[in-house]
């Protein structure tokens, strides 16, 4: 039916993804249920207010005693209901299935984390943080909305359903039509989602991605574009992809709209062939026009998904990929230190290495490949083996680093610190902070260890934040210290005296060090040097 | 450049006169919709008679036909013009906003995440607005009056109720409106933070498996995650029931409308008849009933678009004005000339930078207050460790940060003309071309012999030579150049530039000692014919500058 390999993927990958989210069936029901009873509600209500009003006019017409005969106190008492009956269900079927979707992607959020959380961040899905990171977070946002739209298809399928039994009194002539209009509704309306929504949003993603791509080393470099009145030439460069971003957001909006004119048009056709094909008194005809209208507007739920969920393919594939990675976690555990080697230059443990060369040359490269946290370019291996081929749990086991930017998660110093190891105590803090030269400086601060870290700024300098870094490193207790330009930004006497009290505390615990510095005080704790470009 | 402006300006008005005129249409467009809907109904309502009376239905079938093509025909109209209005206005603000951001004077520096989310992603949610909500809510104040105008004639009783719902309905919505969306609004807001951190700790996970942290951090963001989840479903309750009150409303004028039709025609109704109705006409009434709430149901739909676009709008508030400036206006051809110091005869030559009780005060950033005074040729450090605003500072003198208070002048006490200082980044911007091309960026009328020298002068002889010369291609990425050479590019482009002031941000962080060496010799001997202020913390480099402004 669909012959692409990438069109069948979700339809099989989209089960799995509600089911990891806790999104059993059963826990849809309800708002499914609500779903349907909104649609038999406004249905109903528009069908038999067509049949109430038809057989009051021929019953009125046909003389006062017949009027008085007719029973209206049954309709027009279902009627008030179905309308309260219609306000309830919709109330309940919104609340209901965002709960649902909210909690389940809550669920799903955090089951995702655990999945990359237990990746080697070397070969991890997620290496070029920024982009992949937002990827996956809009991902989840779009399946949260497919979530939430679920029990409308649900109740576009009730609809459907209501739609026939309803239209069966209009005669098996219309029955039989509106039972294959409804039946081809949604493959008609899937094919059409494909042809028109897949190439834009594909198209629309990519442009944005290159747009960003570029318009944030354009914004790094504002400070010359400010200064030289570059900006004309500078935004010319975006221009084709914010060209083709804009092209392909309107072709996806039209394909949206037009898919609505389509569905209306259908709408019109079924009601009229209803009307053509009925073959029952006037009451019931009119019963079955309004109920293939309201079912028909109602299938516009359906539609829209279909409509949404070809935009949104190609995420849905990137969770469920992301999904079946594998969760089984490897914890670091603490471990007798393991010798290194760089090149054919032996390190026992407890050394104290710098690393040197010319800028550029990988210095940040070594340490980061030592951390586990990228592919090792030169030559190095832990207890004669090869870097490449130990686990990243074994690294992670025998190196903390302090890397050169000093990266934090947002939430308290005490947050930062805690992430070092399990079980950290205040007094440890105290004692790991005091070593980095920062004690004074957290104390002084009104919060003490919940002063706020963030992102881009928060109270402390990025100095201290390279300081509270290095705690951090130190708070691990790995046998091996790994320490990127640790002493960048610092005074010539804060410089020395951290360094002092570094080199105490290397000789207090036996710890091994891996420098890496321009600065030439730092390099005094090092015993011996290794020049990177040897090694390559 | 002149006919560029021209062209620029004459697209900016075409663009304009077609948002408004295009969106002019909207409104017709929508009365196209209503016309189709009338059709429609008018086709179910005679199709009933028809049947009744056993007359042919022919004619209403291709009624119902016609009217759903119609309305087919205004939805799609109403979606392409409010695509290109949108669209057209979006182009306009983007490229307003995108001048003043990479180009302009901020009331505050900005991370280039920070900016791109501004540019791109704030920029989209206004356009999203404008696209899905905007063209519908002039229809959901006229649309209902259309609609009760309509079935005025086979109704007025039916309209009256239609319109007599609307007063109950506005008083549900304002009750159900402001106090819950007033409280909304704020818990959003406290739950954007609770949100975020799953953002945040996604993106440091490399960080969160070296120290084994997976099993802690995973805990913490499974309990941020649900207590997201736990306290939105509690903003929903009260969210959702303004929609009720919408939803109610619309139902009840559907089945009172039906009640009072079929009383009528039962002739039972338990007052006097105010009007004679017959089925058709009453079948009509009733088959446009559904349509009187549509309208607000359609806005009440793209209602989360409107709010995001309101939230995008709040953001980017703060860039949409140019702070007071001085110097480095918004004239975007004039002053990329390096030349133009000696072809204007306006401000007087440069004679000395003088700085008087700058201050800068910003979230997380305090500078200040600094006075310091440079020579028109010299050499000064500013001092300080990372982090402590030593760019900041820098981009104030530049003119592209509003300082809180003090002035920045020339030692005559003038104003610094705007193309007055050049700037030399640690990453300069480079552009797909040649290096040539790259390096005369802020020069363009420069010869290729003064390009030649230049990058001689600031030791790029050597890539010269192994690249292939000023014809060397580069990438926007600058791959296979070094720190040090970006360096010496970024020196290059502030020399070929003219300008008698030299900004130089860090100009041998991260650089090894000779690179470093090499730089810092070649700004003692530019500091001879120009005035050049360094921010750094490199000691060599200090020592080197005859003054140093510590921070």
């Amino acid at each position: 039916m669909i012959p692409t390999h990438a069109a069948t993927l979700p339809t099989t990958a989209r089960p799995a993804l509600l089911a990891t989210a806790g999104l059993a069936r059963r826990r849809l029901a309800y708002a499914s249920l609500c779903a349907g009873l909104a649609a038999i509600a406004a249905i109903g209500l528009l069908a038999l207010s067509g049949w109430f009003l038809t057989a009051a006019a021929l019953a009125g017409s046909a003389g006062v005693a017949t009027a008085m005969g007719f029973n209206y106190l049954i309709p027009s008492a279902a009627i008030r209901l179905l309308a309260i009956v219609r306000t309830l269900s919709r109330y309940g079927e919104r609340l209901l299935s965002h709960k649902v979707a909210l909690e389940g992607m809550a669920d799903l959020r955090g089951s995702l984390f655990d999945k990359l959380a237990a990746q080697d961040s070397r070969t991890a899905p997620d290496t070029s943080p920024g982009e992949a990171s937002n990827r996956l977070i809009d991902d989840v946002e779009a399946l949260e909305d497919l979530v939430i739209r679920q029990p409308a298809r649900h109740a576009a399928a009730v609809s459907a359903l209501v739609s026939l039994v309803l239209v069966a009194f209009g005669g098996w002539r219309a029955l039989l039509f509106l039972a294959a209009m409804m039946a081809g509704l949604p493959f008609l309306f899937r094919r059409i989602s494909e042809r028109l929504t897949r190439t834009p949003a594909e198209a629309a993603a990519a442009a944005l991605g290159d747009l960003r791509k570029g318009y944030v080393e354009l914004a790094s470099a504002r400070a010359e574009i400010a200064a030289y009145s570059l900006a004309d030439q500078a935004i010319a460069q975006l221009e084709p992809s914010a060209s083709a971003f804009d092209k392909a957001r309107a072709d996806l909006f039209r394909a949206e709209a037009l898919q609505g004119a389509l569905l209306s048009i259908y709408g019109g056709l079924c009601v009229a062939g209803v009307l053509l094909l009925a073959r029952e008194s006037a009451p019931m005809v009119a019963l079955a026009m309004l109920a293939t209208a309201s079912a028909v507007e109602a299938m516009g739920g359906l539609s829209r998904s279909l409509l949404r969920r070809a935009a949104l393919e190609a995420g849905l594939r990137r969770i469920a990929s992301l999904n079946a990675l594998d969760a089984a976690l490897q914890e670091p555990v603490s471990a007798a230190a393991a010798p290194l080697a760089f090149g054919t230059h032996h390190v026992p443990t407890g050394a104290r290495l710098a690393i040197t060369g010319p800028s550029g040359s990988g210095k940040t490269r070594v340490l980061l490949a030592l951390a586990g946290m990228q592919q090792p370019v030169a030559d190095l291996s832990m207890d004669a083996t090869p870097l490449a081929s130990l686990p990243a749990w074994r690294l992670n086991s025998q190196f903390a680093l302090s890397p050169q930017d000093a990266p934090m998660l947002i939430g308290t110093v005490a947050d930062n610190l805690r992430l070092a190891r399990s079980g950290v105590t205040e007094a440890q803090m105290w004692e790991a902070l005091k070593v980095a030269q920062l004690d004074q400086r957290i104390a002084r601060s009104e919060a003490g260890l919940d002063t706020p870290v963030s992102e881009g700024g928060g109270v402390l300098s990025g100095g201290e934040r390279k300081r509270l870094s290095l705690a951090r490193a130190l708070l691990a207790e790995r046998p091996w210290l790994l320490l990127d330009e640790p002493s960048e930004g610092l005074d010539a006497a804060t410089e020395a005296a951290l360094v002092e009290s570094l080199r105490r505390w290397l000789d207090r615990t036996g710890t091994g060090l891996v420098l890496v510095s321009h600065r030439k005080a730092p390099l005094t704790l090092c015993g011996e040097t290794i020049d990177v470009t040897d090694l390559a | 450049m002149h006919l560029k402006a021209v062209k620029l300006y004459l697209h900016g008005l075409l663009n304009l006169i077609y948002v408004k005129f295009a969106r002019a249409l909207i409104p017709g467009a929508w009365l196209v919709d209503i016309a189709g809907a009338v059709l429609f109904a008018w086709g179910v309502a005679s199709g009933v008679g028809a049947v009744a009376s056993h007359a042919a239905l022919a004619l209403p079938a291709a009624w119902i036909l016609c009217g759903v093509m119609l309305r087919a025909v205004a939805t799609c109209t109403v979606d392409r013009i409010a695509v290109a209005s949108a669209q057209a206005a979006s182009r306009t603000r983007r490229a307003d906003l995108w001048h003043r951001l990479l180009g302009g004077r901020l009331a505050r520096l900005i991370s280039s995440g920070e900016s791109a989310n501004l540019a791109l992603d704030h920029s989209t949610a206004i356009e999203n607005r404008d696209q899905r909500f905007s063209p519908i809510r002039i229809n959901a104040v006229v649309g209902p009056l259309v609609v009760a105008l309509v079935v005025a004639p086979a109704s007025w009783v039916a309209a009256a109720i239609m319109l007599g719902t609307l007063v109950p309905f506005t008083l549900g919505m304002i009750l159900a409106g402001t106090a819950s969306r007033r409280a909304a609004e704020r818990q959003l807001a406290a739950l954007g933070a609770l949100s975020g951190l799953f953002v945040d700790r996604v993106t440091h996970l490399p960080l969160i498996r070296h120290f084994g942290a997976e099993t802690r951090i995973g805990r913490q963001v499974r309990a941020a995650t649900g207590e997201v989840a736990h306290r939105t479903v509690a903003v929903l309750r009260t969210a959702f029931l303004s929609n009720a009150v919408l939803e109610f409303f619309s139902a009840l004028s559907i089945a009172l409308v039906a009640v009072y039709c079929g009383f009528s025609l039962l002739g039972l109704l338990p007052f006097p008849a105010p009007e004679k109705l017959t089925l058709v006409p009453a079948f009509f009434v009733l088959a446009m009933a559904p349509e009187f709430y549509l309208p607000m149901r359609r806005l009440a739909a793209a209602y989360h678009e409107k709010q995001l676009g309101e939230a995008a709008e709040q953001a980017l508030a703060p860039f949409a004005a140019e702070p007071e400036t001085y110097g480095q206006d918004g004239d975007p051809d004039g002053a990329a000339g390096g030349s133009a110091v000696s072809d204007n005869a306006g401000p007087a030559p440069f004679d000395g930078l003088h700085v008087e009780r700058l201050v800068l005060a910003f979230p997380g950033l305090a500078v200040g207050p600094l006075d310091f005074d440079l020579e028109s040729s010299d050499l000064a450090a500013l001092s300080g460790p990372t982090g402590i605003g030593k760019t900041s500072t820098l981009a104030a003198i530049a003119g592209q940060l509003a300082p809180s208070s003090g002035s920045i002048s020339s030692r005559a006490g003038t104003p610094l003309a705007g193309d007055a200082a050049a700037w030399a980044a640690q990453r300069p911007l480079l552009m797909t071309g040649t290096l040539g091309h790259n390096l005369a960026l802020a020069a363009p009328q420069a010869t290729e012999a003064e390009i030649l020298a230049v990058a001689q002068r600031v030791g790029l002889g050597p890539v010269l030579a192994r690249r292939g010369g000023l014809a060397m291609p580069i990438d926007h990425a600058g791959s296979g150049l070094s720190g040090g050479e970006r360096r010496r590019i970024s020196l290059a482009r502030a020399i070929l530039s003219a300008r008698p002031l030299i900004l130089c941000d860090e100009p041998t962080a991260d650089l090894d000692e000779d690179s470093a060496t090499g730089i810092i010799a070649l700004l003692r001997e530019l500091a001879s014919e120009r005035c050049i202020l360094v921010a750094t913390h490199d000691p060599a480099l200090i020592r080197a500058a005859r003054q140093e402004i510590a921070l």
